[in-house]
């Protein structure tokens, strides 16, 4: 067990100097982080001898987002877990959890993340996340503790974050879709006109609301709302059982840090669809190194270039007819 | 609320009856009844088959059942099935009714009313729009869904009308004596028609006995039934919730000798999944079925599901053993393979689903 817990703190130490430098020679990185894994990972491992060994970092067998919630998956050992970051749990389908015996590379891929993205690295941040103090299980509060430091949050805290918009210099906003549209609507009739070098980053959707509004909606009210044109908004794209986020600006393509990868790819042949095809959207996050760095989610994409056009999950794809509110009540 | 004569159709219930049976057999896909499973209903239901044309003997006095004049179908997209037989069942009884389709169609049950005789016709409008004025002039609304259209619709009805919502509902099949595997194809064809979308669509089949070699050879059977019928094409996001469902147990197998998988090899198909661990699991849907051994008491292994059971397809289909799945929940046992054939007299959702549309009116002569 010392030697695992050793072996992934040299591990990490070499993969955060990586990741500081920008991180080159991805694809060598990338098959070390996949044998290192699966050595140290036994769930992974076992999954992995039953497929074809990966000639690239391509082919590297991806975990179903899904597993997170079915079991425990560590690169680590189990004693040295500091911390357990859970998923919201809104789809009805019972708490996906995503353990970390050190939060350094999490934190390091929000920060560089961010900042690779265009964002102000120490831009005047205000956050409309809930405090880290307040949902320690949240991976989303912990980034936007280290986003946001020394600031509060105003979550639910419609007024007296209009009464600090009203004074500030520019900033930058960072919130989930939802609770943008919570303060939008506090607001009423009334606009605030934020400083020209101010933005916003949404993200997170509207999970498990029904309260649902299409992009272009939603970045009409952030003008109307807040004098930002869709160009001064970004969204963010990120999950629990990931450690590094893709940004887009406005309506452009989602793209991520040097580190991280995503592929669109086909949900059967798990290949990757071609230019302008949607597919399922399966990562590679380097920085996920004390779980597993190769994830496939259940949200579609287009291919654009070497990013991606976010379309989400599919809601007319959930189990239709008889069993959907069944499956929610066994989770 | 309601008015003697429930409608304007001008025949007796046989007369209504006759006409539904030949119309309903353009659609043997559907299982359609006759009209003396029809009648068998009114009878078996309302206790004479006069019942609605004028009072009957009762109990020393005399009583006549009433329908509720104007019914408001709301069907859901799942399966034609339960469309054909509800809109059945208020023609039977002679009321009016509006029928709403799901907006995205129901194939050729839509044209139903044009392979009525006239008079019967009358008493059908289709759309698959709630059209104005429906919800207020509907006496009774019969509504399929999932759970939140039904509950949402519940609280929408106005007090004094009938409601009878048909919400989620769950199935599953026991085999508690096949040696040879005989129930396979049968069970093959349940999970496959329809492509699991109706209520009586098993996700699950506990087997005595060989229940790895059962599953082995219901994979069998099931492509069979792929080659011969098709699963329904599937959206990206359909395939990437069947794909998703089949990486996770192959990991979860990879991970416990108790688990195989057997799976068509592309996507539309089918996904067979054998597991030691007998604690129910919900299907993905699309021919996708669960095989696990029988435990010495099922019951304990159905969880939450036990509230939501919808059927119970048995082999062999004797009365002693539905006896030993009579407490699981279901309103319906039946032999596997006729799973998806439910009879216009079956208690859905374990009412009388005629008698819910009907008030009764007693008559106590003094002569």
């Amino acid at each position: 067990m010392s030697d695992l817990s050793n072996s992934y703190a040299e591990f990490e130490s070499e993969v955060s100097r990586w990741m500081a430098a920008g991180a080159g020679d991805f694809e060598e990185m990338a098959m070390r982080v996949f044998e290192f894994q699966r050595s140290a990972c036994v769930e992974y491992g076992r999954f992995c001898a039953e497929k074809p060994a990966p000639s690239d970092w391509r082919e590297i067998p991806a975990v179903p987002v899904d597993i997170f919630r079915r079991m425990a998956l560590r690169s680590f050992p189990a004693e040295r877990t500091i911390r357990t970051f859970r998923t919201s749990g809104t789809t009805g389908e019972g708490f996906g959890e995503h353990h970390f015996c050190s939060l350094s590379l999490y934190e390091q891929a929000a920060k560089f993340g961010w900042a690779n993205a265009g964002l102000p690295a120490d831009g005047n941040v205000v956050s409309l996340i809930a405090s880290a103090a307040d949902c320690p299980h949240s991976s989303l509060s912990q980034m936007a503790s280290w986003l946001a430091p020394g600031g509060r949050s105003f979550f639910g805290e419609w007024e007296q974050l209009a009464e600090r918009l009203e004074s500030a210099d520019d900033v930058v906003l960072f919130g989930t879709a939802l609770a943008f549209l919570d303060f939008f609507e506090s607001l009423g009739a009334r606009g605030l006109f934020l400083p020209s070098g101010s933005l916003a980053v949404e993200t997170g959707g509207y999970k498990g609301t029904r309260r649902e509004m299409p992009k272009e909606d939603l970045y009409r009210l952030f003008e109307t709302k807040l004098g930002l044109a869709a160009e001064s908004v970004w969204n963010e794209y990120g999950m629990t059982e990931l450690t590094s986020q893709f940004y887009s600006r406005g309506f452009g393509a989602h793209c991520g840090p040097p580190w991280c990868r995503a592929l669109v790819v086909d949900p059967v042949s798990g290949r990757e669809v071609g230019e302008g095809e949607t597919g399922v959207l399966q990562i590679f996050d380097a920085a996920n190194l004390g779980s597993v760095s190769a994830i496939r989610t259940r949200d579609l994409g287009i291919r654009r270039g070497a990013g991606f056009e976010l379309i989400g999950r599919d809601p007319a794809a959930l189990p239709r007819g008889c069993s959907r509110s069944a499956e929610e009540m066994l989770s | 609320m309601f008015e003697i004569g429930g409608g304007d159709a001008l025949v007796t219930t046989r007369e209504r009856a006759l006409a539904l049976a030949e119309a309903a057999a353009r659609f043997p896909e559907l299982c359609p009844p006759s009209a003396d499973e029809m009648m068998a209903a009114i009878q078996g239901e309302l206790g004479h088959e006069e019942a609605l044309e004028g009072f009957q003997k009762y109990h020393g006095g005399f009583t006549q059942a009433i329908p509720a004049r104007t019914i408001l179908h709301i069907v859901s997209g799942n399966t034609p099935h339960a469309a054909l037989q509800t809109m059945l069942r208020g023609l039977l009884l002679g009321s009016r009714n509006f029928v709403k389709f799901p907006s995205n169609g129901l194939g050729a049950l839509e044209e139903f009313s044009s392979f009525l005789p006239a008079e019967l016709a009358a008493l059908l409008e289709c759309s698959r729009e709630i059209r104005p004025g429906w919800k207020e002039q509907a006496e009774a609304w019969v509504v399929f869904g999932d759970d939140r259209t039904v509950a949402m619709l519940r609280a929408e009805c106005p007090a004094g009308r009938i409601f009878e919502g048909h919400g989620h509902r769950v199935s599953f099949a026991v085999v508690f004596d096949d040696p040879e595997f005989q129930s396979c194809a049968g069970a093959a064809r349940d999970v496959s028609l329809f492509d699991q979308a109706g209520c009586m669509s098993p996700h699950g089949i506990y087997v005595a006995g060989d229940a790895l070699g059962y599953a082995s050879r219901l994979a069998v059977e099931m492509e069979a039934c792929h080659v011969a019928v098709p699963a329904r094409p599937l959206s990206m996001g359909d395939r990437v919730r069947i794909a998703e469902a089949r990486d996770a147990l192959a990991f979860e197998a990879a991970n416990s000798p108790g688990t195989r998988i057997w799976q068509s090899s592309g996507l539309p198909g089918w996904t067979v999944v054998y597991e030691e661990d007998t604690k129910f699991r919900v299907s993905p849907l699309d021919r996708f079925v669960f095989v696990k051994p029988l435990p010495a008491d099922i019951s304990s292994v159905l969880g939450e599901i036990r509230h939501v059971v919808g059927g119970i397809g048995i082999f062999p289909a004797s009365l002693e053993h539905a006896e030993k799945t009579v407490g699981l929940g279901a309103s319906r046992i039946c032999p596997i393979g006729k799973m998806q054939e439910t009879p216009f007299t079956w208690h859905a959702d374990s009412r009388q689903n005629l008698a819910a549309l009907v008030r009764w009116v007693d008559f106590e002569p003094d002569v």
